[in-house]
């Protein structure tokens, strides 16, 4: 049998299997989910193995002909095998001492995370909220100027940039009041201003759900194309 | 460069003898030192776990607090204690980065291990749903071996050949078989399913009940439509007809307004969120870090 | 039933079957959706054009089939771009243990259209070159942006006739000692190491990324404060990207891309750019479409069966 054909049918079975969820759960639909993640655990324990520890671990502690062995690197096996410790009754708070570390490092990168993230962001959120010339309402197009009209149109701030960047500097002040002023504010402008946050935060959702929307989709029309056309149409009835 | 390199006491020839020894002596201590905690008083527990969460964070906060060596010459050395310290910190910086890979590793092993506990205390049990425990575990064990026999085949001088399917043996092609074939097929299914959820949710629950929900509404709509190339193309060409050329009627073309919507309102929205979310990430961390943090139960 | 009542009450199974409907028929329908790519992919296609060819590209695998609507696509259109400019690459992933494994069968897949169309492979070690799976993404990373010979170091890739062999030896890391030295830090991803990438390595090197569409909207919160050069988003920016390699920007072909920020960048003509995006782009409005119709079908009958309730 043409291996294509046998690789592909076994992808579209297996495809079709998962999606009986959908009508009910069921025996068919168990033995796909079981299997996917039996397949999925097998495959992270080969990628760890032969992707990281086997180099990265292994090679580096024993030495090759190349290297020799940092003999250090065994304590990490103790360490490691700490968390395994949390399925005993009596011992399981070791286990939380490989986890405070890896807990330690994530947490200890998050003041340079957030300088690194938010201090660039901070920057582009100053924006000029007054118009520094009234010649034209919009920005004038710099299609076939010179650079220098180009560069004078750029330096500008005109009325209906200073109205956006105006709108765009009150929703993230009102949608950042929303967040920190969590507990009841007395002063009515703050009030408003954090209820306007909450609305103001339903764009952001709304268009997190859009694109959420068209991925989904997506992907979708992606299991579709791959039934009809990759599997039925050219691996089943060879129409190419 | 890596500070494990630098010194001999910590590096030995591979196969050598006070390789295996310092291995076993290593290998002692830290075994050594689960006996000693296992036999620790209550009282110290949390001061242990304490400790080690302060020493591994200490790391990355001296890195990015202390001053580093930008442009250092190849055997250069310190000139004083401030510089030690930064090129100490330089230094290792491999050596953790390493350590944390490779604890990360052994802690997914974790998730394994606790997976196969559950089932295989099932086929034990003669549970009902033994069969399908039995799918699960052969389905890794073959996983396990196809994967890595075809990881092996590649390790000697066929590498290059394999590149083409044409000289794959049996047991490249079993691999293939499961994960391309099975594994990565399930995957995209099972993050497909979710579109219908979606659609099934969009349709019942999705009621324009509020002012919040009609904004929510009114931008997903915008949003889509904007993503609607057809749609956001005739809708331009129609609003170009009837401007004529005038620039401010262009504005009202859809590609125009929902550039306009993205870059005010819902950049700045999510900039928002994003900063209050930083915000409570910079807390919790330093929090985390300095074992403030209570998560339930306790050391 | 009342109306309102009926036009709430469309079976599940209804749903699910009109939802398979659109998604299935218009794949057999020759659609083309004409197209206005928006400025970030534009940005991403100028970046990609205006790399030099001398130096290798790094790219952050994270991508599986999981994904492979969006991602595969976007991954082959990327590397279409590198690999007609000759530009090697050093590939290595933080997401997900079977990423290596995926961007590698999807460069056979790749090596085997160039052999269709007779130009020559993308050899793997002379080429590209394969670093492997870093568990912990977060600490991965800030190695690779802090010390990459060290985060690198004992990572071995498949060098042809002589087995695993040192990264560092293979002719595409020539000269690479830390990630500055690379142009550009692409990062291909179906999860969030995008923005892992960007709060370690911002302003190291020149960030671009390609991303599913549920990571689009916050993309572009850091591509408004330029952190990014540019990004392709969902299956938009991919089919931004294929029609950039069709009609580039500023040409002289009649549907080029019009942009005031750059010169003449030629797109790729009469070679293979279709892909992914121009297939699934038309059948995703019919998808959008539906979606439309069932949310103004339930809010319509809710309308309705308020006013019945008030009368």
């Amino acid at each position: 049998m043409n291996y294509d054909l046998l690789r592909l049918t076994a992808g579209a079975v297996v495809t079709i299997g998962l999606y009986t969820v959908l009508f009910r759960e069921n025996k068919f639909y168990r033995f796909c989910e079981h299997m996917f993640l039996g397949l999925a655990s097998g495959w992270t324990m080969v990628a760890l193995w032969t992707e990281t520890l086997q180099t990265n671990w292994w090679e580096k502690m024993i030495g090759t002909d190349r290297a020799p062995g940092a003999w250090a690197y065994a304590l990490l096996l103790p360490i490691g095998l700490m968390a395994y410790l949390v399925f005993s009754k009596k011992h399981n708070w070791i286990s939380r001492i490989p986890i405070g570390i890896i807990l330690g490092l994530w947490s200890g990168q998050q003041i340079q995370v957030w300088f690194n993230t938010y201090g660039p962001q901070i920057s582009a959120s100053m924006k000029p909220i007054l118009p520094t010339t009234w010649e034209s309402f919009i920005v004038p197009s710099a299609t076939g100027l010179s650079p220098e009209a180009t560069a004078a149109i750029r330096q500008n701030v005109y009325p209906s940039q200073a109205i956006t960047n105006f709108l765009f500097v009150l929703t993230l002040l009102c949608v950042l009041s929303y967040f920190l002023f969590s507990f009841d504010v007395k002063n009515r402008v703050l009030k408003n201003a954090t209820t306007l946050g909450r609305y103001l935060l339903m764009i952001g959702f709304g268009a997190i759900f859009g694109s959420t929307v068209m991925m989904r989709f997506t992907l979708l029309i992606d299991r579709m194309y791959f039934l009809w056309w990759e599997w039925l149409r050219e691996a089943v009835f060879n129409i190419r | 460069m890596e500070l494990l390199a630098q010194a001999n006491f910590w590096l030995e020839p591979a196969g050598s003898p006070a390789l295996y020894t310092k291995l076993i002596f290593a290998l002692l201590v830290g075994f050594g030192v689960i006996g000693l905690l296992m036999v620790a008083p209550p009282a110290a527990r949390r001061p242990v776990v304490a400790f080690a969460t302060f020493l591994a964070g200490l790391y990355w906060v001296m890195l990015y607090l202390w001053p580093v060596p930008i442009a250092r010459e190849p055997g250069q050395l310190p000139r004083d204690g401030v510089e030690s310290v930064g090129f100490f910190l330089k230094d290792i910086n491999s050596d953790v980065v390493s350590f944390t890979v490779i604890l990360t590793s052994f802690m997914l092993g974790l998730g394994i291990y606790s997976l196969m506990r559950i089932h295989v205390g099932r086929i034990r049990r003669h549970h009902e749903d033994a069969f399908f425990s039995w799918v699960l575990i052969v389905s890794l064990l073959l996983m396990v071996g196809f994967g890595y026999a075809d990881w092996s085949s590649r390790l000697g001088e066929r590498s290059a050949l394999l590149e083409l399917r044409d000289n794959w043996g049996f047991v490249n092609y079993a691999r293939d078989f499961l994960f391309e074939g099975l594994l990565q097929q399930m995957d995209a299914a099972m993050f497909s399913i979710i579109a219908f959820f979606i659609m099934s949710a969009a349709y019942r629950a999705f009621r324009v009940r509020s002012v919040e929900a009609t904004i929510l509404l009114a931008t997903a709509l915008i949003v889509i439509l904007s993503l609607m190339g057809a749609v956001a193309f005739e809708w331009d060409e129609g609003v170009a007809r009837m401007a004529n050329g005038n620039p401010l009627l262009l504005n009202l073309q859809l590609t125009e307004i929902s550039q306009w919507l993205r870059n005010t309102f819902q950049t700045s929205s999510l900039r928002g969120i994003a900063f209050g979310v930083g915000i409570g990430a910079l807390a919790m961390g330093l929090r985390i870090w300095l074992s403030l943090e209570r998560t339930g139960g306790s050391a | 039933m009342s109306i309102g009542e009926r036009l709430q009450s469309i079976p599940r199974w209804g749903v699910y079957l009109m939802l398979i409907l659109v998604t299935s028929v218009p794949l057999f329908l020759p659609i083309r959706v004409p197209n206005k790519p928006v400025e970030s992919t534009i940005d991403l296609y100028a970046a990609l054009m205006e790399l030099p060819t001398d130096k290798p590209v790094l790219i952050a695998s994270d991508w599986t089939k999981s994904t492979r609507g969006e991602s595969q696509g976007q991954f082959n259109s990327i590397m279409r771009i590198l690999m007609r400019r000759g530009i090697n690459v050093v590939f290595y992933s933080t997401g997900d243990p079977q990423a290596p494994r995926v961007y590698q069968d999807s460069m056979r897949v790749l090596n085997e259209e160039r052999a269709v169309a007779g130009e020559p492979p993308y050899e793997r070690w002379n080429n590209w070159v394969s670093v492997g799976f870093f568990a912990g993404s977060e600490a991965a990373t800030n190695g690779i942006a802090n010390d990459l010979r060290g985060a690198f170091r004992g990572r071995k890739d498949f060098a042809p006739g002589r087995g695993l062999i040192d990264v560092f030896e293979s002719p595409v890391m020539r000269g690479i000692t830390k990630v500055q030295d690379f142009p550009v830090l692409l990062v291909i991803t179906g999860s969030k190491t995008s923005n892992i990438t960007v709060e370690r390595v911002s302003g190291k090197t020149p960030l671009a990324f390609a991303v599913t569409g549920v990571m689009t909207p916050e993309t572009q919160v850091f591509y408004q404060s330029k952190q990014i050069v540019g990004f392709a988003g969902g299956l938009k920016g991919l089919y931004d990207l294929e029609t950039l390699m069709e009609v580039g920007i500023n040409t002289d072909n009649p549907n080029t891309v019009k942009s005031e920020k750059y010169g003449s960048i030629p797109g790729f003509p009469g070679q293979k750019n279709d892909g992914q995006g121009t297939r699934y782009y038309p059948t995703l409005h019919f998808a959008m479409a539906l979606m439309i119709l069932m949310v103004v079908l339930g809010n319509v009958g809710l309308l309705l069966t308020k006013s019945k309730g008030r009368r």
